[in-house]
């Protein structure tokens, strides 16, 4: 009969247990989804680096010997180590397709992952090929293949489609960061392949150490047994986290979990914090029939148990619906998105120990929230119980003794009075409207953000219409004349490794020649002039190795052998690049001679210049800020999730609380009804409340949303230095949404004044 | 001195009682006091208050509002605990119980009729009779129950669905289903019309004298008072008087 009970009881408060089950299913959904994203991801990484045992260490330098992989391979620790050449060449027929290629005379490490074709060997004439370049660009096994690398051609036959694991994020350097497959490929020769085998000069040295050592601990220690062992100046050991791939892909989904897990907890909390109070007071609601069970001889347990049913049994299917459903519908949507930028097998969504301790915890505390407020009434003997609760003692604030209090009209005073006695279900509606607020000012915020990113990295940083991307065949004379006709500013975009103390950061060199569209700003982001005297950094790669300015940095040109130390003369920021940036002059001071890769113009740029040899690209404005906003994707979808959880979390909640409150309130509004005030009068009453609630709750909303905003921008990723920027349009959004959603469920209450049954309210107290 | 003094006549009247000896004793009070304290303010409810009901008998208790009839109620039925004295049941002390115990004494022996009738709103008739299987063995059948206070046909509604006259005997029939030794009524008439809280009234009356169950009810309509076989008046927290009833009324017969 008990169970009959609770499936009745649970029908006819199904607002509450409904709210309930939604809070803690949306909860879950969002908590879940994201985790199980980011860890799915992070796990097929992980399954896929060690299936094809990606090196731990990378030694780059400016030639190899087998003597110097004898020497790695006598360090402790080391397993095993091989030699490639990888260098840059291009694609001709293929639309002059940037290609990374490696020669290789065996593959154990970074094996070849074969999807068509014989697996890689090195007695084979032939070349392998990346799946997503080849499949863009059509190519199929036995075609013939031909890359140029420094106007030398090698033809090869294509023996096998192929990715790489060392290679799950590839891009050219002018594709900035999202990956074009029909423009930059990868491809994997042997050594034999090579113009001139004999006088090959290896220039990397990959090392996989041994299982037991492949802590990161161990590992620094190996790096520097390594650098000890070679003692060179002109090598830089470096281990994954310096590794473009690996790293990319690392800072994505620890991105994702430190956004989403945000997101999520926050979440999370609102829904717990609705259970509490919705469970606290459906048991208290409860109080006769409790009494009543006593009465009648059921014992404490078995009205324990009974009470604590119910909190059990919705909290739990709202929290394994949720956890379900999260993991049914994120992670294949968000890792769907992945496809195309990360080359990686088998990316799906994965439940890891810490969801189900969530759950677990979460369907605990509502079933611990159950269980005392239950407790609660149980308390006293059957006699207590059964009699209505004594009311609250209440005592005069001193608002209500001071004089203002006689000048406040009757609704504003009952209004407080209300709040004061009911703070528990003020501070849950204030939370509601909070957490709306909140994930609205941050969803929307991203947005703002994101733009305002795109809008300053090209207008206020970079101002020309359009960039002439340089192929590898562009000499100086050809880019001096090229700027000349176009009246445009050369620049040169190189990476660069950095070393400070024992950090290693990889970034990016721009030079720029005398024209007038780069320009910096400083920390406070305001317009500052390129110093003239030497190297400026941007300021989160500063913080990053731990540098100031007028400190000095170790650096050099991947690709050459020749380090810098140079001094920091000037710190400014940029949003998307990090690194240094200097003047032609001081670049050539180091000498280095200046190799334009860009040429930047206001001139419009005939279609058919792409056709020179010595042009990659023409890249106009639109072209770049939908490239980039392009990268962003994943990050907007998350934020669609976000704001739509937002909206329905914060309809529940408030709809929730609602009813709570209104049929708390039934009998005060009766007796008003009572003694002649209109049902309008009443609703206003109500509304002023609601309406002072909410405003309370927007402000904390909007402060706490914009806190989240910051984190997000600042803290996410080392690549990206967003500056948190909420747009009106977001407040007015934000703002005139919470207040839609609040007032919108507020109405529908205070509508219901009309339908109050003055006697029937005021009836007997029950 | 005026504590004692009014202790001896109450003494007198019970010995009264006692007296009939084909009579077995259900329920004996010793000193019982009920208090309640709040800072330096303490309030009697119950004040040294002794009794004793036997098997069988239909006893009223009387007495105005706030005179501590509902606390001589809720302590019969293990409700409440007593702040001192002590209450025999059957033999067994009462006061001596721990929470558990009189769990099981309110299961076993006590069945209780409320005034709001109080039954659980989401199960039916049948389903709040039917749910005293699950806390005692032994229980009649709830069809029966129901059909013993004339509710066959309405078995199967919803208490909002019923008069308060039906259910109130709802409440009747979940009480008496027990079988208990006691049956306990707090203003069992007290929502109800006339005619209806007579119907119940006669109910009441039945179960004493041919079910031959103790049934003890408390009321402030002191023409009930003729129904009774043992009157027993409260005011002021204090037994007033016991008074035995030789020829009690028949329950139709009252009128208020």
């Amino acid at each position: 009969m008990l169970i009959r009970k609770m499936w009745r009881d649970l029908l006819k408060n199904k607002t509450q247990f409904i709210s309930i089950f939604l809070m803690s299913m949306l909860g879950m959904l969002v908590f879940v989804g994201i985790d199980a994203e980011s860890s799915g991801g992070a796990a097929a990484a992980d399954a896929y680096y060690k299936k094809y045992n990606l090196s731990d260490i990378w030694i780059q330098g400016a030639g190899f010997s087998d003597d110097d992989v004898r020497t790695a391979r006598r360090v402790t620790g080391v397993k095993s180590v091989e030699k490639r050449l990888s260098i840059t060449g291009t694609a001709e027929k293929y639309d002059n397709a940037y290609m990374y290629i490696n020669f290789m005379n065996s593959n154990e490490i970074n094996r070849l992952m074969l999807y068509k074709g014989e697996p890689f060997n090195e007695e084979e004439q032939g070349v392998w090929l990346e799946e997503w370049f080849a499949h863009t660009n059509n190519i199929e096994l036995g075609d013939t293949f031909s890359v140029k690398i420094d106007s030398i051609q090698i033809d090869a036959i294509v023996r096998g489609i192929i990715d790489a694991p060392d290679y799950v994020y590839y891009v050219s350097e002018e594709d900035m960061m999202y990956p074009n497959y029909k423009k930059c490929g990868l491809a994997f020769m042997s050594s034999e392949m090579y113009p001139d085998p004999s006088n090959m000069i290896y220039n990397q040295l990959i090392i996989d150490v041994r299982d037991d050592m492949s802590d990161d601990d161990s590992i620094d220690i190996i790096r520097e047994k390594l650098e000890k062992a070679f003692d060179r100046d002109d090598i830089a050991v470096t281990d994954r986290d310096q590794n473009l791939s690996y790293a990319t892909f690392d800072a994505e989904v620890r991105q994702h979990k430190a956004m989403g897990l945000m997101f999520a907890v926050v979440f999370l909390a609102i829904a717990l914090l609705g259970i509490v109070t919705t469970m606290a007071r459906v048991t208290a609601s409860q109080r006769t029939i409790i009494g009543t069970m006593k009465a009648l001889g059921f014992s404490k347990a078995r009205i324990t148990f009974h009470y604590v049913s119910y909190g059990f049994a919705i909290s739990a299917l709202g929290c394994i619906v949720g956890g379900i459903a999260g993991y049914l519908t994120l992670p294949p949507w968000i890792l769907g998105m992945f496809t195309g930028s990360y080359l990686i097998p088998d990316l799906k969504g994965k439940v890891t120990i810490l969801d189900i301790e969530v759950i677990v915890v979460a369907i605990i505390v509502s079933t611990l929230v159950s269980f005392l407020s239950c407790r609660k009434e149980l308390k006293d003997p059957p006699a207590v119980t059964l009699k209505p609760p004594a009311p609250k003692k209440v005592r005069h604030s001193a608002l209500e003794k001071s004089r203002l209090w006689l000048m406040l009209d009757f609704s504003t005073q009952w209004n407080i009075r209300d709040v004061m006695r009911n703070k528990l279900r003020s501070i849950m509606g204030i939370m509601g409207v909070l957490g709306c607020s909140m994930l609205l000012v941050c969803g929307f915020g991203c947005f703002d953000s994101v733009n305002g990113l795109v809008d300053k990295l090209y207008g206020e940083l970079m101002t020309a219409k359009n960039k002439i991307v340089l192929s590898a065949d562009a000499d100086y004379d050809y880019a001096y004349d090229l700027s000349s006709d176009y009246k445009g500013q050369m620049i040169q975009e190189t990476s660069v490794e950095f070393v400070s103390g024992s950090v290693k950061k990889s970034g990016s060199a721009t030079v720029i020649d005398k024209g007038n569209y780069i320009h910096i700003q400083d920390k406070d982001l305001k317009p500052v002039d390129l110093n003239k005297s030497g190297i400026a950094m941007t300021s989160k790669m500063a913080g990053l190795l731990g540098l100031k300015e007028g400190d000095f940095v170790k650096w050099h040109i991947v690709g050459d052998d020749e380090w810098q130390y140079t001094r920091i003369v000037q710190l400014y920021r940029d949003p998307s690049v990090q690194g240094i940036m200097m003047r032609r002059e001081i670049f050539e001071d180091l000498e280095y001679s200046f190799r334009p890769t860009s040429i930047l113009t206001n001139k419009s740029v005939p279609a058919d210049l792409i056709d020179e040899d010595e042009v990659s690209s023409v890249l106009n404005i639109a072209h770049m800020k939908a490239a980039f906003t392009e990268t962003m994707e994943i990050m907007n979808s998350m934020v669609y999730v976000m704001v739509v959880a937002a909206v329905l979390l914060g309809v529940v909640v408030l709809y929730n609380l609602g009813v709570l409150s209104f049929v708390e309130k039934t009998r005060e509004v009766a007796t008003l009804k009572v003694l002649g005030f209109k049902s309008s009068k009443i609703r206003n009453i109500l509304q002023k409340q609601n309406i002072w609630l909410t405003v309370i709750g927007i402000c904390f909303g909007l402060y706490s949303g914009w806190g989240m905003l910051y984190i997000i921008c600042t803290t996410v990723s080392d690549t990206l230095d967003m500056f948190p920027i909420i747009s009106l349009p977001t407040y007015i959004y934000s703002i005139g949404g919470t207040f839609l959603v609040s007032t919108m469920v507020n109405f529908m209450f205070s509508g219901k004044v009309k339908t109050i049954d003055m006697v029937d309210a005021l009836k007997g107290v029950e | 001195m005026f504590k004692k003094k009014k202790k001896e006549e109450k003494d007198l009247e019970i010995i009264d009682i006692e007296n009939e000896p084909d009579k077995k004793v259900l329920i004996e009070f010793k000193d019982v006091c009920k208090k309640y304290e709040q800072g330096d303010n303490v309030f009697y409810a119950l004040k040294d208050a002794s009794l004793t009901i036997n098997e069988g008998e239909m006893v009223v208790i009387l007495g105005p509002s706030g005179a501590g009839k509902s606390t001589l109620l809720n302590l019969l039925g293990g409700m409440d605990s007593a702040s001192s004295g002590h209450i025999l049941f059957d033999g067994k002390d009462l006061t001596t119980f721990n929470d558990n115990q009189l769990t099981e004494y309110r299961a076993k022996n006590v069945g209780v009729v409320f005034q709001f009738y109080n039954l659980i709103p989401t199960l039916t008739a049948y389903e709040n009779v039917a749910l005293m299987r699950d806390i005692k063995d032994g229980t009649s059948d709830p069809k029966e129950a129901l059909a013993a206070v004339g509710l066959s046909e309405h078995m199967h509604q919803f208490p909002s669905q019923m008069s308060g006259g039906e259910q109130q005997r709802t409440s009747i029939a979940r009480a008496v289903a027990k079988n208990p030794k006691l049956l306990l009524c707090d203003e069992p008439t007290g929502a109800l019309d006339t005619d209806t809280g007579k119907e119940v009234l006669k109910l009441l009356q039945d179960m004493s004298r041919e079910k031959k169950r103790t049934v003890v009810m408390v009321t402030h309509n002191s023409f009930f008072a003729d129904i009774a076989d043992t009157v027993i008046r409260v005011k002021n927290g204090g037994i007033k008087s016991i008074v035995h009833n030789d020829d009690p009324k028949d329950a139709s017969e009252v009128n208020w």
